[in-house]
């Protein structure tokens, strides 16, 4: 019989707008508890304004075994971005405040 | 009303007013902050453990501003105060000094402690909770009254202070209401605990001798204010849990003039143990 508590993963954000990063689990026997104790656990050293927890069930994941599913056969670099040059322009016409 | 913003902004009524407020303040951080850290390793999961070290760290660096603070207005320095008072100069509650993991203070290295688990169950985990819980909501309320004290650096660390509180209520608050109608057993367990400490939770707001210089400066409302703001936070919490507030309870009073039980000695003897070795050596 499994006694341990169901697992939720979380997710901090270091401040707002940046993408909230997954930061370990904690086992908890529901979501508010799960915030209570992440709150320690992964937020007492770095900048956090903001914590999610999710039940790890709710995760639905590839596995490692189809990590090929992700690879380009034939050369797409065409979706990268590096030809734009957006940046270095701005900051020429003095406009690179915000990029 | 008069801002004063500083220690030369204080005179003869006031000074030693603030001075005691100060050191009951700083007292009952210290002592429960020294009670939550007694947990440490042994808690009885492992997230709650570092939630009450955490929680501990977080009243130890207030009682250290506080020292601080007493420091600038000419008491000794935080080493000194911390580790050289007996247990007749301190201020704190009797509420803080309650022990809950007996022959705690005379513990050595509980690191690989093969007597660990024996410890946890000879420990009472629930008598702390009750206690963090009944300490932060008082805490939380005198802090916010205290944003608005008319000694400017104490109203300035007040508000510097609130977050920290918030997560001591915010944990207090919802183990108390998920734990007390957990089980017959969690519940009976969480009212037992909290008809034994209702009494020593009324000593929080204990009355001193400087109650009046302190609401006439508007440097700190009166104990009977704090106290019935305290009590309106909890009572709500406490029907939520399915307990009940012991009905006739008269305040346990005594330490905010030092009169302490011999817990608290016992205390202070471990926590000054190493210092006394050599006191006043660097380390």
């Amino acid at each position: 019989m499994d006694t341990q508590w169901p697992i939720f993963e979380v997710f901090h954000q270091a401040s707002r707008g940046e993408p909230h990063v997954h930061v370990g689990a904690v086992h908890a026997p529901d979501g508010e508890t799960a915030i209570m104790l992440a709150k320690e656990q992964y937020g007492r050293r770095q900048a956090c304004v903001n914590m999610w927890v999710v039940p790890s069930g709710a995760i639905v994941a590839t596995a490692y075994e189809d990590a090929d599913l992700f690879e380009h056969g034939t050369d797409k670099s065409y979706r990268e971005a590096f030809g734009y040059e957006t940046t270095k322009r701005a900051k020429a016409v003095g406009d690179a405040g915000e990029i | 009303m008069t801002t004063m913003t500083a220690p030369s902004k204080l005179d003869a009524a006031t000074k030693p007013a603030v001075i005691d407020l100060l050191y009951r303040l700083a007292d009952d951080g210290l002592i429960i902050g020294h009670r939550n850290s007694e947990w440490t390793g042994i808690g009885p999961i492992l997230e709650e453990d570092i939630a009450f070290s955490s929680m501990a760290q977080d009243k130890m660096g207030h009682a250290l501003a506080f020292y601080r603070m007493l420091h600038e207005l000419g008491e000794p320095d935080p080493e000194r105060i911390t580790f050289e008072r007996g247990p007749e100069a301190f201020r704190c509650c009797s509420l803080v000094a309650m022990e809950f993991l007996s022959g705690s203070s005379g513990q050595g290295d509980l690191c690989n402690n093969p007597v660990r688990d024996e410890l946890l169950y000879r420990g009472d985990w629930c008598g702390s909770l009750v206690r963090q819980f009944l300490f932060a909501e008082a805490d939380a309320v005198r802090m916010a009254a205290l944003e608005n004290s008319a000694y400017e650096p104490l109203a300035h660390l007040a508000r510097k202070l609130r977050g920290e509180i918030k997560y001591h209520t915010l944990h207090g608050r919802l183990l108390m209401e998920k734990l007390g109608e957990a089980t017959p057993e969690s519940g009976e367990r969480l009212q037992s605990t909290l008809t034994l400490l209702w009494p020593h939770a009324l000593g929080i707001f204990e009355p001193t001798r400087f109650e009046s210089a302190l609401a006439e400066a508007k440097i700190c409302p009166p104990e009977s204010e704090l106290c019935d703001q305290w009590r309106s936070e909890v009572t709500p919490i406490i029907a939520k849990s399915g307990l009940k507030i012991p009905a006739r309870a008269m305040p346990h009073y005594g330490g905010r003039a030092g009169k302490h039980g011999p817990e608290l000695a016992a205390l202070l003897e471990a926590m000054q143990r190493v210092y006394m070795l050599s006191p006043g050596a660097t380390w």
